[in-house]
This record gives C-alpha cells, sequence and structure tokens, in this order.
C-alpha cells in the first residue's frame, strides 16, 4: 500500500491504452469525488428543506441553460442576446401541446427542444455572415421578434395571459412536488453536462472550437463553417428548449414576462461569470447567479435588525452590490469561476513547491 | 501572488457564505411550519411579497409600508392574536416572487400572504390554492376573481375590468355630444396592463362608444410623444389609463405638451397623489377611478391611520393613497385571522374571510363582503377628478350594474 499525499493528485499515474487516456475521469480519486458528489446531490432533498429542493430545482434548470448558451457563444464564439427567447418557445411548445393538446410531458419535453432547435438555427442563419456585435444585434432581434410573436398570436399564446400547465405524470405518479422535480431536473443536468463534456472531445466538437478560433482558418482546414454554425445554434436552442421546457412544468404557468431580454443577458451574464467554453464554469455561473441575489436578500434580512434605519436602504444597494461583486469577479478573473477554482486547486496541489 | 492571494480570499469568502447559507438553511428547516406554535399569546406569520425595487416600485413601495405599519399598529394594540409579517421585495419579477413564495411557505411557514402583482399571482395561484394559503394581492385583475381556480385569493376592492366598467358608464352618462364618444386605451404590455381591456372594450361597445384603439407605453418610459400623437390623430374623446403612477404621469404631460383634447381616466394604480407631483398643471382634469380613500378625507377609518402616524413622528400628509391600500389590506387579513379563532390555518382564515359580510373599514374603502361563491370584495368605486393639485370626488361609491 502506497501512502500519498491526498493533495498530490495528478503525480504518478501512468496510462497504457487509448481508452485511458482519453477518460474523462482521469484519476481514481476524481472519480471517488465525482461518485461522492453524486451521492450527495441524490441525497439532497431527502434531507432539506423543501424549500432548498426548490432553490435547486431553479439553479439546475439554469444550468441546462447556461450549458446551451456556452456551447454557442464559449465554445463556437457565436454571441447570443436571444437564449432567453429560445427558452421561451422550449416553454411555450411544452405549454401549448400539454394544456391545448392534451399531450404528456414526455412527448411534449424532446418536442420542446428539437422546436427550440429548429427555430434557433433559422435565427443561427445570419451568423455565416455576420460577426461579434453585429451578430448580438441579430439574436436580438430573434429576441424582440419571438417576444412580439408569443405577445400577440394570442390564439395559440394566450397572449399576455399566459398558459397555465398541468404536472408532469410518470407512470400515474404525478411530479408536483419539487422533490420529485428535483430528480427529473438532476437526471437531465446530468445527461447535459456529461453530452456537452463528451461532445468537445468529438469531431464535430474540435470543429466548433475550432469556428471560434479562427473561422477562415476553419475553413480552409475543411470545416463547413456553415454547417458547423448552425448545428451550435440549433443545440444551444436545443438545450434552451429543455431549459424552458423544464421552467414551464415547474413553475406550471408561463406567459410573455417570463422571458424577457433580461433573461437573456442573465444567461450571458453567467457564462461570463462561469467561464466561457468550459462546461463546469456553466454549472458554477448558473449557481451563482441564480444564488447571488437569495445570499444577498438574506444577508440583508441578516443586518437589518442591527441598523433598522437603514433597511430599506440595504433593499436598493442589493443591486449595487450585485454589480459590484460581478465586477469584481470580472477584473480579477475574466475568466471566469472555474479559472478561480482552478487557481485555488492548482495552489494546493503545488504547495509548498508552487513555482 | 496577488493572483493567488485573491484565489485564496474568494475561496475563504465561498466558504463564509456556503457556511452562512447552510446556517440558513438550518434555522429554517427547524422551525415547526404552520401557524400558531406560541405558548400563551399566540402568534401567526404572515408573508408579504412586495415589489420595493422594480417596474412597478413606484406605488410598490408606500403599499408595502402601509401594510408593514398596519401590522406594527395593530401588535401594538396588543389585543387578540399577534401577527409576525416576514415581507419580502421581489422586484417585479415571476420567478423571485416564486421563490419568495416557496421561502414563505416552505421554509417561514406562513398561514396567510399579502402578495402584490397581476403576473406573479397568476402565476402562483395554482399553488396558492394547493398550499391552501389565504391570499391577498396588491392586483385587482379579473382573473383572480375566479372562485374555481382561485379558491384562496381575495380581492379587496372592484376588479380592473369593473373599474373601468365604472368609469366607461360614468364617461357616457356625461356625453353631451350626439355623436358617439370615441375611447381609447392606454396600457404597459404586461399581464396586469392588458388585464381590463378585453373586457372594456367589449362594455364600451355595448354602451355605444366606438372603441378607436389602443396605445402601448412601458411602465418606466420617460416619453409617449408617439403614443399620445397616434390618440390626437385617433381624435380620443376618452382615454383609460392601466399603469402606474410613472407611466400616468409622463402620458398626462406629453399629452399636454400635445395640446390634446382627451380625457384621460386613470384606473386604481394610476391615480394617486404622486401623478399629480410628477405631473404637475398637466394633471388639471384628470380623473382617477379611486377604490380607496385619501389621507386627506375626512372618515372615521383615518383616525387609526393618523394616530399610528403621529406614534412614529409622521403626519398624515407624509403618505400617499397606496399606502392606505396596503394598510386596508393588512386590515382586512388580520381581521380575517382574528376570526380564524384559535391556532388559524389557512383553511379556518379563508372560512374567516368568507363570513366578512359589508365589512366596513371606516371609509377607507367600499364595504368588503365575501361569500363562498365569490371573492370578489366589492363593485363600488368612486371618481375624482384633479382640482388646483388636487382629487376632487366627482361621485360617491358607484357599481357599474
Amino acid at each position: 500500500m502506497q501512502v500519498r499525499n491526498p493533495l498530490v493528485m495528478d503525480c504518478g499515474i501512468f496510462t497504457a491504452s487509448y481508452e485511458d487516456d482519453m477518460a474523462i475521469l482521469f484519476h481514481p480519486a476524481a472519480r471517488l469525488k465525482v461518485l461522492f458528489i453524486l451521492i450527495v446531490l441524490a441525497a439532497f432533498p431527502l434531507v432539506a428543506n423543501p424549500y432548498y429542493v426548490g432553490l435547486a430545482n431553479l439553479v439546475g434548470i439554469a444550468v441546462i441553460g447556461a450549458l446551451g448558451l456556452n456551447i454557442l457563444t464559449g465554445f463556437t464564439g457565436q454571441i447570443s442576446i436571444g437564449q432567453g427567447a429560445f427558452m421561451a418557445v422550449g416553454a411555450y411548445t411544452t405549454g401549448i401541446l400539454m394544456a391545448k393538446l392534451g399531450l404528456s410531458f414526455w412527448l411534449a419535453l424532446p418536442a420542446a427542444g428539437i422546436v427550440a432547435a429548429m427555430v434557433g438555427a433559422v435565427f443561427g442563419i445570419p451568423s455565416l455572415r455576420l460577426k461579434g456585435l453585429y451578430l448580438a444585434i441579430a439574436t436580438l432581434a430573434a429576441q424582440v421578434i419571438i417576444e412580439f410573436i408569443i405577445i400577440h398570436w394570442v390564439g395559440l399564446t394566450n397572449g399576455p395571459a399566459g398558459i397555465v400547465l398541468p404536472a408532469p405524470v410518470l407512470f400515474g405518479y404525478s411530479l408536483e412536488s419539487d422533490t420529485a422535480f428535483y430528480y427529473l431536473i438532476l437526471a437531465l443536468c446530468l445527461a447535459a453536462v456529461v453530452f456537452a463534456l463528451n461532445l468537445f472531445r468529438t469531431r464535430p466538437g474540435r470543429a466548433l472550437m475550432a469556428v471560434r478560433d479562427r473561422d477562415l482558418a476553419a475553413a480552409v482546414a475543411g470545416i463547413n463553417l456553415f454547417r458547423y454554425k448552425l448545428t451550435a445554434f440549433a443545440l444551444a436552442s436545443f438545450y434552451a428548449g429543455i431549459s424552458g421546457a423544464l421552467w414551464g412544468a415547474y413553475m406550471r404557468v408561463i406567459s410573455p414576462e417570463h422571458f424577457t431580454i433580461a433573461v437573456s443577458i442573465l444567461y450571458l451574464a453567467m457564462i461570463i461569470i462561469g467561464g466561457l467554453g468550459s462546461v463546469m464554469g456553466s454549472i458554477y455561473g448558473a449557481c451563482f447567479m441564480t444564488l447571488l441575489p437569495i445570499i444577498l436578500r438574506e444577508a440583508a434580512d441578516g443586518i437589518s435588525p442591527f441598523f433598522p434605519q437603514i433597511g430599506n436602504t440595504i433593499l436598493a444597494l442589493q443591486e449595487a452590490v450585485f454589480g459590484l461583486i460581478i465586477i469584481i469577479f470580472l477584473i480579477f478573473e475574466p475568466e471566469g469561476l472555474a479559472k478561480l477554482w482552478k487557481n485555488v486547486k492548482d495552489y494546493f496541489k503545488l504547495w509548498p513547491f508552487s513555482y | 501572488m496577488k493572483s493567488r492571494c485573491f484565489s485564496l480570499a474568494a475561496l475563504l469568502l465561498a466558504l463564509v457564505l456556503a457556511v452562512s447559507f447552510a446556517g440558513c438553511g438550518g434555522g429554517g428547516g427547524s422551525e415547526t411550519p404552520g401557524a400558531g406554535s406560541g405558548g400563551d399569546a399566540q402568534t401567526v406569520k404572515i408573508g408579504g411579497i412586495f415589489d420595493l425595487t422594480g417596474g412597478t416600485g413606484d406605488v410598490g413601495a408606500p403599499y408595502a409600508e402601509g401594510a408593514r405599519a398596519y401590522v406594527d399598529y395593530y401588535n401594538n394594540k396588543g389585543s387578540g392574536t399577534k401577527v409576525v409579517l416576514e415581507d419580502i421585495d421581489y422586484a417585479y419579477q415571476i420567478n423571485r416572487a416564486k421563490e419568495a413564495y416557496d421561502k414563505l411557505v416552505k421554509s417561514t411557514g406562513v398561514a396567510a400572504i399579502l402578495g402584490w402583482g397581476t403576473g406573479d399571482t397568476e402565476a402562483l395561484k395554482s399553488f396558492i390554492a394547493r398550499d391552501k394559503i389565504p391570499y391577498i394581492s396588491g392586483s385587482y385583475s379579473e382573473g383572480l376573481a375566479d372562485i374555481n381556480t382561485c379558491p384562496y385569493n381575495f380581492l379587496v376592492a372592484a376588479t380592473y375590468s369593473d373599474q373601468a366598467r365604472v368609469a366607461l358608464k360614468w364617461a357616457k352618462e356625461n356625453w353631451k355630444e350626439s355623436r358617439k364618444p370615441r375611447v381609447a386605451f392606454v396600457f404597459n404590455d404586461t399581464p396586469f396592463g392588458r388585464s381590463p381591456v378585453e373586457d372594456a372594450k367589449k362594455f364600451a361597445s355595448e354602451l355605444g362608444f366606438e372603441v378607436i384603439g389602443d396605445e402601448v407605453i412601458d411602465l418606466k418610459a420617460l416619453d409617449a410623444t408617439t403614443q399620445m400623437l397616434g390618440l390626437q390623430k385617433k381624435q380620443a374623446d376618452f382615454a383609460i389609463i392601466q399603469g402606474t403612477s410613472n407611466l400616468t404621469a409622463t402620458t398626462l404631460k406629453d399629452a399636454k405638451k400635445l395640446g390634446l383634447k382627451t380625457q384621460f381616466i386613470g384606473l386604481n394604480w394610476a391615480a394617486d397623489e404622486k401623478v399629480i407631483q410628477l405631473a404637475g398643471p398637466a394633471a388639471e382634469g384628470y380623473i382617477g377611478v379611486i377604490p380607496f380613500a385619501f389621507p386627506y378625507d375626512q372618515v372615521p377609518g383615518m383616525g387609526e391611520v393618523k394616530a399610528y402616524l403621529e406614534a412614529k413622528g409622521k403626519k398624515l400628509e407624509d403618505v400617499n393613497q397606496k399606502f392606505v391600500q396596503g394598510w386596508v389590506s393588512a386590515k382586512i387579513m388580520v381581521e380575517a385571522i382574528n376570526r380564524a379563532g384559535t391556532n388559524p390555518t389557512g383553511e379556518s382564515i379563508r372560512a374567516a374571510l368568507e363570513t366578512l359580510d359589508g365589512y366596513d373599514t371606516g371609509g377607507l374603502c367600499a364595504p368588503v363582503t365575501y361569500t363562498a361563491e365569490s371573492h370578489r370584495g366589492s363593485e363600488k368605486v368612486r371618481l375624482a377628478q384633479v382640482k388646483d393639485g388636487k382629487f376632487v370626488y366627482l361621485t360617491d361609491w358607484i357599481g357599474y350594474k
């Protein structure tokens, strides 16, 4: 039995096959860590207050949406301010199929992803000609057009009144409770993460990154830019559609107010804070942006008994603090939370010989 | 080196946050859900989901202040069940409303909730029915009056649709010319803004109005010239406004600038002292649909508001009509909690609310009646017109029927 410093992980592991070389979880300790995290995630709703399970559900939905946007913006370099609109397409597809046509959630969910993917691909067409800020404005158009259609196509979407969805049913068991929904979201989240992690180890994934790094060079190397850019838009929108569908089924009511440009910007902020071009970063960013306002509110509540006269000021300050924290993060670590976490790990890994 | 220090600082910060958050979790989890866990003096927790900083914060903040003030006033009186109000600012965002609702119901364990907007109350209605939480919202949307889908929602004033109908009926009765009067609708593109529009248009056509169209203005808009040019072109005789103080003031100012002859009539949230304050002389002649009393009204119910404010070193002039609305909403909820007997629960508070029959708030609003068949508190409002920078009543309490 070898005795090793538990903090020094990556030293002295040698692989003997290509399969081992390609493993995502390279080190046995990493496998243990992931197993541990999975057990914690699975046990979480059994021990936590339902309110915290509800929060976890919101985070999970955000993780899927943020992952999708990161595939498009972080990995393929196609900026998009339309993620909220593509979520709306998913949510409304689910709402219309379930509430108006009486279909099961299990049919509506993939349909939501597919419809959103198709709509996303259509709005991705300008990406062949437009780049950077120009593309951002083109995707902004998607946001505005889709929102307009939802508000004004009253016959299909009920307009501003919104649609009320029935709870998803699995084998006659209604997934109404937060806990049941938690496991659904957890499963889909894991699938989304595993798919994304593997995508960027495949040829199409590499092609997407080549498009991001230098699209002209990628084209010279034989990558069909049009196809891959549209694929990225479709994939990102598929994720958004699933995220929107889950949102609708969880909230049980959808209205155009849910999917404004503020949502699109929030998701963009998630991936920038979390780390562009990082799968784990999408998760960190989604957690951070979803939970930060709540943590700030709790903190304000905690302070207000000691300073009752400034209670309302703290409330107003919350938004400012929210912005400030984001700015500080971006100044000190523009590569996001994922890089920050890596720095922390590296520090311990290399200690005490960090140079 | 620098970045490493920062990394460590960030890690520490994250740890502190995580620990404090977990601490909150433990605290929340260990509390007994449900009401009335107190010993001798019975205590009931109720929740508040208010907008202090969001799109409707201009009217939401005084409303929340009024609700808090009443609970404070009531607890200081020291009789009956003690009420603890736990309120949360949700900044007029539906997802945050859901989160706040979950916290109040699942973690804090409230027996009833004072809510706010149309969009979020609509979004929460199925949960409200499931969790059996009596819910008095700041929204008087017609959709919330449907007892089948909203068995636990209660409205303390006439619905927006009813308010618009009263305004239209009054406008028609005071119409002197022989041609059909032309009416337009000015609103913001939210569930709140659109709530009365369909019903009002239908009623207007029945009354013999010519309905000439819609003008959509954003809640925080600083310019409504385009929309006012639209009204000018269509030669609207009347325009019904569904929005908040900010939107209304913008509308009135731009209408005055362009010299419109249109008579503007604003529903509840579009009519308060703030409109006059913001619009100045442009507010002259503006008519408001007023379901609640102004602080300067000489009504018996204002006595307790005055007493409370004076005890806090304030005057009636420091608050506005939206404060009174919050006060009344809390008052009705607390009245029901007192009537619900020992250990009030969601169900018993709802039953107690349904015993309110012509409940008189001392003139702060029209008498409120709830039955098992209808949770429309009242169908009556007053109309008031701005004269010399002050709302002056044109009518007594009237309905449209």
